[in-house]
């Protein structure tokens, strides 16, 4: 408890030197979250291009906007509302458009690009490799059928680790809605994948 | 909707511990009862598992690349059109620690953005095994992006010893039995950086456990890895060593501390192996003392309802109580 009352007294001065103007404050800043940000967009998006994208949007309007920040609510916070908006943006417009923009041409027809990350990885590892591409599929077919909401909740939740009341905060809802959207994507990711397992 | 309809809707908030208390109390309560929830849970924690499977983690460069257009978008937006620098002359200078025409503060975090560059696409052989390789004499510092100097030091004898930051990757291949191969992978093996490199490494590592070292930097990736993936794989390889003190003891810090309810139950399988096989001979001092407390203790503070249960079917089975005295 101790440790984490002093990483965030850490992090309120950073965010003040930043500021201020302290540009190394505000890059030491956007070191400890990237990561996990980058991360989420790509999960979401299933695009390097469109993750990169919104890393560049969110971080530039945290820089433009840092001297508002008034510590309202923690930065993190703060930072995922901002990063979860254009994420959402982004899904729903793809939607829009009907892309098909996670899916390249393989040697044996369309895959999603971001298998080529996985398969990548998956290389001297038979236990990894026998993972079952259905189930892959599947999973990823239950995940892009879920509403752009849905989606990000789970997200958030599952691969995020963040708690219901933190996603509820970051999303601008209250836990009891944050709780209901996962439940809505728990019960069709059950039913879709149900004879996966 | 009949109670086991409504419980299989619960299970995936039990797994993620949010379901309420008093749901908790009623799906554990039914659980206990009713064999075919029971399997339920068990599929819907193998589809958990393999929802982890398909997450996507950046690769290194691309993380490195966001930073690198972050910063050349926020020098921009900055610098006073007159004296604007290219983005490239701003990252060759916080490369090459060229003095800058551009004194502001903004150069502090893109050396470090140029620094990180380097140790981003700067390769594992480069970092830790710089005598593998050609030795740095010939490589011109004039050379932009290929090597940075880090650190300068007078040595006793008069020397200056210079530590550079290289930039060039490597290929190095060998057997598995060569040492040099093992320094590598007991190295990336604890790459802070890479999840997904720590994971080939670790099962790379998992077909030569027999060897000591190996066998601690796979007890070191079960007991500190952030990716549970890695301690996963990293407790693969050591299932074979069980009996080991060693191993014994930090799969106990597994089953008392991971924050994983998949690792904890799979920590419980290991250290009570063979339990529940044989009938016959299965009594409390069939099982290590030091198990059985340790799953006792874990009864005591456990929240998630599947590792409760599989901790107390063990004791059940050895005739131990879930309390602690």
């Amino acid at each position: 408890m101790a440790q984490t009352a002093g990483v965030q007294a850490d992090e309120k001065a950073l965010i003040r030197a930043a500021q201020e103007g302290d540009q190394d404050a505000f890059g030491q800043l956007v070191r400890a979250y990237d990561k996990s940000v980058l991360r989420l967009a790509m999960n979401l998006l299933r695009s390097p291009e469109d993750a990169q994208d919104v890393y560049q949007e969110a971080f530039f309007r945290v820089y433009r906007n840092l001297k508002s920040f008034r510590f309202d609510c923690s930065f993190h916070t703060w930072l995922y509302r901002i990063v979860t908006n254009l994420c959402l943006d982004h899904m729903r417009k793809r939607k829009v458009r009907r892309e098909e923009s996670s899916q390249v041409e393989g040697l044996d027809g369309p895959v999603d690009r971001m298998d080529t990350f996985q398969e990548s990885r998956a290389d001297g590892d038979p236990q990894r490799s026998l993972f079952s591409g259905e189930l892959r599929q599947g999973i990823n077919k239950a995940l892009s059928e879920l509403t752009a909401r849905e989606r990000m909740v789970f997200e958030l939740r599952h691969y995020q680790g963040m708690k219901l009341r933190d996603i509820g905060e970051a999303l601008g809802t209250t836990e009891e809605a944050a709780k209901n959207c996962l439940f809505r994507a728990t019960q069709k990711m059950r039913v879709a994948l149900g004879d996966f397992v | 909707m009949n109670s086991c309809e409504k419980v299989r809707t619960q299970l995936a908030m039990l797994l993620y511990g949010e379901l309420s208390f008093d749901e908790e109390e009623a799906v554990d309560r039914h659980l206990e009862g009713c064999v075919a929830c029971r399997t339920a849970l068990e599929h819907q924690r193998h589809l958990h598992a393999a929802f982890d499977q398909v997450a996507v983690e950046p690769p290194a460069s691309l993380l490195w690349e966001s930073r690198q257009r972050l910063q050349q978008s926020i020098a921009e937006a900055h610098a006073p059109v007159a004296s604007r620098r290219g983005w490239w002359d701003q990252l060759v200078d916080s490369l090459t620690l060229r003095p800058s025409s551009n004194t502001s503060s903004n150069n502090g975090w893109l050396r470090s953005a140029g620094a990180l560059a380097l140790l981003t696409i700067g390769f594992l052989g480069a970092r830790v095994a710089p005598n593998l390789g050609p030795q740095i004499a010939g490589m011109s510092l004039a050379d932009p992006g290929e090597q940075r100097v880090r650190s300068v030091e007078p040595a006793a004898n008069g020397d200056i010893q210079i530590v550079l930051d290289e930039t060039h990757q490597r290929v190095v291949s060998g057997q598995l039995d060569d040492q040099n191969i093992q320094v590598l992978l007991l190295s990336a093996a604890k790459d802070p950086s890479d999840p997904g490199l720590r994971y080939e490494t670790v099962g790379i590592l998992n077909d030569r456990a027999q060897t000591s070292e190996v066998r601690d930097t796979l007890i070191y990736a079960l007991e500190h890895d952030e990716n549970a993936g890695v301690r996963l794989k990293a407790m693969d390889g050591l299932r074979p060593f069980v009996t080991q003190p060693e191993v014994r003891k930090a799969l106990t810090g597994v089953l008392l501390s991971d924050g994983n309810p998949g690792m904890r139950t799979q920590a419980i399988d290991l250290l009570t192996q063979g339990v529940g096989e044989s009938t016959n001979d299965l009594t409390g001092k069939a099982l290590d003392r030091d198990v059985i407390g340790t799953l006792q203790e874990l009864m005591n503070r456990e929240n998630n309802a599947y590792v409760r249960q599989r901790g107390q079917r063990v004791l059940q089975l050895v005739n131990a109580s879930a309390e602690t005295y």
